[in-house]
């Protein structure tokens, strides 16, 4: 079942932020090439590294994790504000800045109050609640943007990077809740019991990423 | 829902333990409590709930959000036991105020708290623990973190670590580097959690000299064998208080003699987030599982507070925890295969008599609640999952093995 305990295995959240993350890690020195090449198959092994790749949805990467099927997790800070789990958050990998916002209908005058469609239901209850407003949370899987259109929700919360998809869609941006990169994250039990290897990894990471800064 | 189904329901984060895996953990537990007692260390058995006050000072924070809390007849609010730490501190100081010291007291059985941090999904969990109460030495920090490695060896684990650290270490470095308390505590906040981004992006905000942000930063990578100490030393200031790495490097030095410094990893960036402790802490990790298996440290303060000026250290085993992963790693012994009894008419005095004896032997012998033929025997005796039948009828016993279906031998014993 478990690999022996100088194996590392990541878990990759596919998507959008798999490609700089398969670029980030080849500039540290991990030959990456089969998995961009063989892109149907979800485990891959550098056997000379020893090192597992696998590929998951990135909602499912902090479960991953957490139970430790994977040592370490490659996946973005929305996930991981939505599903709160205790995972340890060891770099900030810099890849997919964007940010978790809230955004309406251009013209209206913000929300105070009423409902709210997101993929993220559990943020927006902590960011609202906070506040002291009525509302409501109506959870959405995606195209979020038609939900004020319809007249489904007041306002949306969303990741938003450039703004072309909420101008598009006539809604504007009104608050920032949370600035979102993606995080490499490593599961206690990994990080204290094979501490020497993942230290080792996580510095040739930052070691590229200071390069990029530098 | 209707009312039957109402009633077949558990509340959240508490569970039923069912046959087999109930057994493994007392075993489990036995086994800990049993290495405990080798080492010295007398049982004491607490209530299930107390007064709030005795859990006011120490665990303010966690009054209002985490515990059972509830109004006894005469309206003093109690508490369902959150921890031993603080009942058996309360014990110290009454009962066993005149016993010669250092008092050593374990401890096990369930603690409650509403689910979160560091335990899980689960709201009643098992800990059995020890506290060491009288000594502030090196030696008696080491004496904790080596019965806790050999619990969890016994247990059958053995690529676990024990993390060891010491809160006074990290408070020192903000104190010199002339961090304020709020801005510490924040930062504290996220070593606890391992928040190792955050913790950057704090450090930074912070109105701090460029050193002190290095300095502060550098510290999650203290970690590792007695060099570590060495590191450690170069990123205090000129005048900062050295004493945490000194304890730290006393224990170390036992921790060699005790021979279990292959299972401790030096780890200067470990916070406990229990505000009680004073000294040297840590924790024990293993792969696959996203909690500690045990934790503690010392806490010279706490006993003041009751009445009693005594250093001390303790640790406890988060059984429920060990018991997870001894389950999925298939380290739990198996069950052991039963014997099943069953007789004829006329040949039950002969069946009962011999069930009895090999109890007494140690044998687990289960005997059917009725006569039967040899044919239902072994019918039941398969569906109980036994290994042998035992038939006894008209002043014989047929033994017939169950374990193939179908063909067992028969012998016919006297």
């Amino acid at each position: 079942m478990l690999l022996s305990n100088d194996w590392l295995t990541i878990a990759l959240a596919k998507g959008r932020i798999l490609e700089p993350a398969l670029e980030l890690f080849a500039a540290a020195g991990f030959d990456t090439s089969r998995i961009r090449e063989e892109s149907r198959k979800l485990i891959f092994t550098l056997e000379e590294e020893k090192l597992r790749f696998v590929l998951a949805k990135p909602t499912d990467i902090p479960t991953y994790v957490e139970y430790g099927a994977a040592d370490l997790g490659v996946v973005g800070k929305d996930v991981l504000l939505e599903v709160e789990k205790e995972l340890y958050e060891l770099l900030d990998l810099q890849i997919g800045p964007c940010r978790l916002s809230v955004a309406c209908r251009a013209g209206s005058k913000g929300f105070a109050g009423g409902y709210v469609a997101t993929k993220y239901p559990r943020i927006t209850e902590r960011y609202f609640q906070g506040q002291g407003k009525q509302f409501e949370v109506i959870k959405l899987h995606g195209s979020v943007e038609l939900a004020p259109l319809l007249q489904l929700a007041d306002v949306i919360v969303d990741l938003v990077s450039t703004g072309k998809t909420l101008a598009e869609n006539n809604l504007v941006e009104t608050e920032v809740i949370a600035h979102i990169t993606t995080r490499l994250v490593a599961n206690p039990g990994s990080y204290q019991v094979k501490g020497k290897r993942v230290m080792e990894l996580a510095e040739r990471l930052r070691a590229v990423l200071e390069r990029k800064e530098g | 829902m209707n009312e039957i189904l109402k009633r077949l329901l558990t509340p959240e984060g508490v569970r039923d333990l069912l046959p087999d895996l109930a057994g493994r953990k007392r075993k489990l537990e036995e086994l800990i409590q049993d290495i405990f007692s080798r080492w010295g260390y007398r049982e004491v058995s607490t209530p299930a709930f107390e007064y709030s006050v005795n859990f006011d000072t120490e665990m303010k924070a966690d009054l209002e959000e985490n515990l059972y809390r509830f109004p006894d007849e005469r309206g003093r609010t109690l508490v369902l036991r959150p921890d031993f730490t603080l009942p058996l501190a309360r014990v110290a100081a009454t009962h066993l105020a005149r016993e010669a010291k250092p008092l050593r007291l374990c401890y096990g059985g369930s603690i409650f708290r509403y689910a979160g941090g560091l335990q899980g999904k689960q709201r009643e969990l098992t800990q059995a623990g020890v506290e060491l109460m009288g000594a502030g030495t090196a030696e008696s920090d080491a004496e904790i973190i080596a019965l806790a490695a050999e619990v969890l060896q016994a247990a059958g684990l053995l690529d676990f670590t024990l993390c060891l650290g010491h809160v006074g270490f990290l408070d020192n470095l903000l104190a010199a580097y002339g961090v304020t308390p709020e801005a510490g505590e924040k930062i504290k906040h996220f070593f606890s959690k391992k928040d190792f981004v955050s913790l950057r992006e704090l450090v930074q905000s912070l109105p701090l000299a460029s050193e002190a942000a290095e300095a502060v930063l550098a510290v999650p990578g203290l970690r590792g064998g007695a060099e570590v100490l060495e590191e450690a030393r170069k990123l205090l200031p000129p005048g900062a208080d050295m004493t945490p790495l000194l304890t730290l490097q006393d224990i170390w030095a036992v921790l060699a003699d005790y021979g279990v410094s292959r299972f401790v990893t030096l780890d200067l960036g470990m916070v406990r987030m229990l505000n009680y402790y004073t000294g040297m802490v840590f924790e024990g990790y293993t792969v696959g599982l996203g909690y500690p298996l045990c934790g503690g440290g010392r806490y010279d303060q706490l006993l003041v507070n009751f009445g009693i000026n005594l250093p001390a250290v303790g640790f406890a085993v988060s059984v429920d925890h060990l018991l997870t992963v001894l389950e999925r790693r298939k380290l739990l012994p198996e069950k052991k295969p039963s014997l099943y009894l069953a007789y004829s008419a006329g040949s039950r005095a002969a069946a009962l008599a011999a069930a009895q004896a090999l109890r007494k032997s140690g044998e687990k012998v289960v005997v059917s609640v009725q006569e039967s033929t040899g044919e239902e025997a072994a019918r039941q005796g398969r569906a109980l999952g036994a290994l042998r039948l035992l038939y006894y009828h008209g002043g014989k016993c047929t033994e017939t093995a169950l374990d193939s279906e179908g063909g067992g031998k028969d012998a016919t014993l006297k």
